[in-house]
């Protein structure tokens, strides 16, 4: 068999790492990328709902959840992206391998469509992440309101995002589509710079 | 306008799009006697001065079709639902 095809990343030649913007006071945000995750979209098919969980419960010891909030199971995240609806992540299961193995594991129950080379994931965290991400989204993360496990589906300056809260440093990671990567990156510079941001190898 | 979607909770306008009236039914009948049937699901439709059951799609968001029930006068939001009412369960 051949070599399968490397991945590149979506902000490839776009991201080098080091210190940005504004130089006063403590850092602001922190922006790294996160590369070679495994990100599979996966649906309940019609019916499907119970046996479905109780499947992810068996396999991944996890609770899918019913709204727009991330839970972990084990090596993968499951966020809800939508009715009977989650967008899957993981480190350990890389690349299209996680849908290789949810496919396998879900058959019957879930169409699982691999979207790792179709997405471009940013952590994005620090004391004034969520200023940053307010310059955009028009959804308010302040803690009284999304929780530490929030998620949600929108936009940002017209761009479609999935995000998901990964700490309360607070620490936020986003999906968006990988063909959007340098319009994407090119907000996030400019909305980051007046609070210093540093851009982490991915 | 903002809408509250029952999956993603508060949201502005532009992440939807209208479809319109929520209340006509699509003939079942392709006989030719059913014609009338027809051009009032295709094209008549009541212009209600209050409230109006309407589709709206949340695109941007959760992908669920949406009955929502909205003052026509006020543009006030009384009652959004899926319009699937399997999802979410
Ligand atoms: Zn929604």
């Amino acid at each position: 068999m051949s070599r399968p095809l490397a991945s590149v990343s979506g902000l490839a030649g776009l991201t080098v790492p080091g210190s940005y913007g504004a130089k006063v006071g403590e850092l602001g945000v922190t922006i790294a990328e996160r590369t070679g995750l495994g990100i599979a979209t996966v649906a309940a098919c019609k019916g499907k709902s119970e046996a479905l969980k109780a499947a992810a419960r068996k396999a991944y010891g996890v609770e899918l959840p019913e709204r727009s909030i991330v839970a972990s199971g084990r090596d993968i995240l499951f966020i809800g992206t939508g009715p009977g609806q989650w967008l899957a992540v993981s480190e350990k299961y890389a690349n299209e391998e996680l849908a290789r193995e949810l496919a396998g594991r879900l058959q019957g129950l879930a169409s699982v469509a691999d979207q790792s080379g179709g997405r471009t994931v940013i952590r994005i965290s620090g004391p004034r992440a969520r200023d940053v991400l307010a310059k955009g989204l028009p959804i308010d993360l302040d803690p009284r309101v999304f929780p530490s496990n929030g998620a949600a589906t929108s936009t940002i300056s017209l761009m479609g995002v999935q995000l998901w809260q990964a700490d309360d440093t607070p620490a936020y990671e986003l999906a968006i589509f990988r063909s959007l990567s340098g319009s994407f990156w090119r907000w996030l510079a400019a909305s980051a710079a007046e609070f210093g941001y540093e851009v982490k190898p991915g | 306008m903002r809408i509250k979607c029952p999956y993603c909770g508060e949201r502005a306008l532009e992440e939807f799009t209208y479809r319109g009236d929520a209340t006509v039914k699509r003939p079942r009948s392709l006989e030719s006697d059913a014609a009338e049937a027809w051009t009032d699901y295709v094209y008549f439709r009541h212009n209600p001065a209050g409230l109006h059951r309407e589709h709206w799609y949340h695109g941007a968001g959760c992908h669920a079709w949406l009955t929502v029930t909205r003052d026509t006068r006020t543009h006030e939001i009384v009652a959004v639902e899926f319009a699937d009412k399997r999802e979410g369960t």
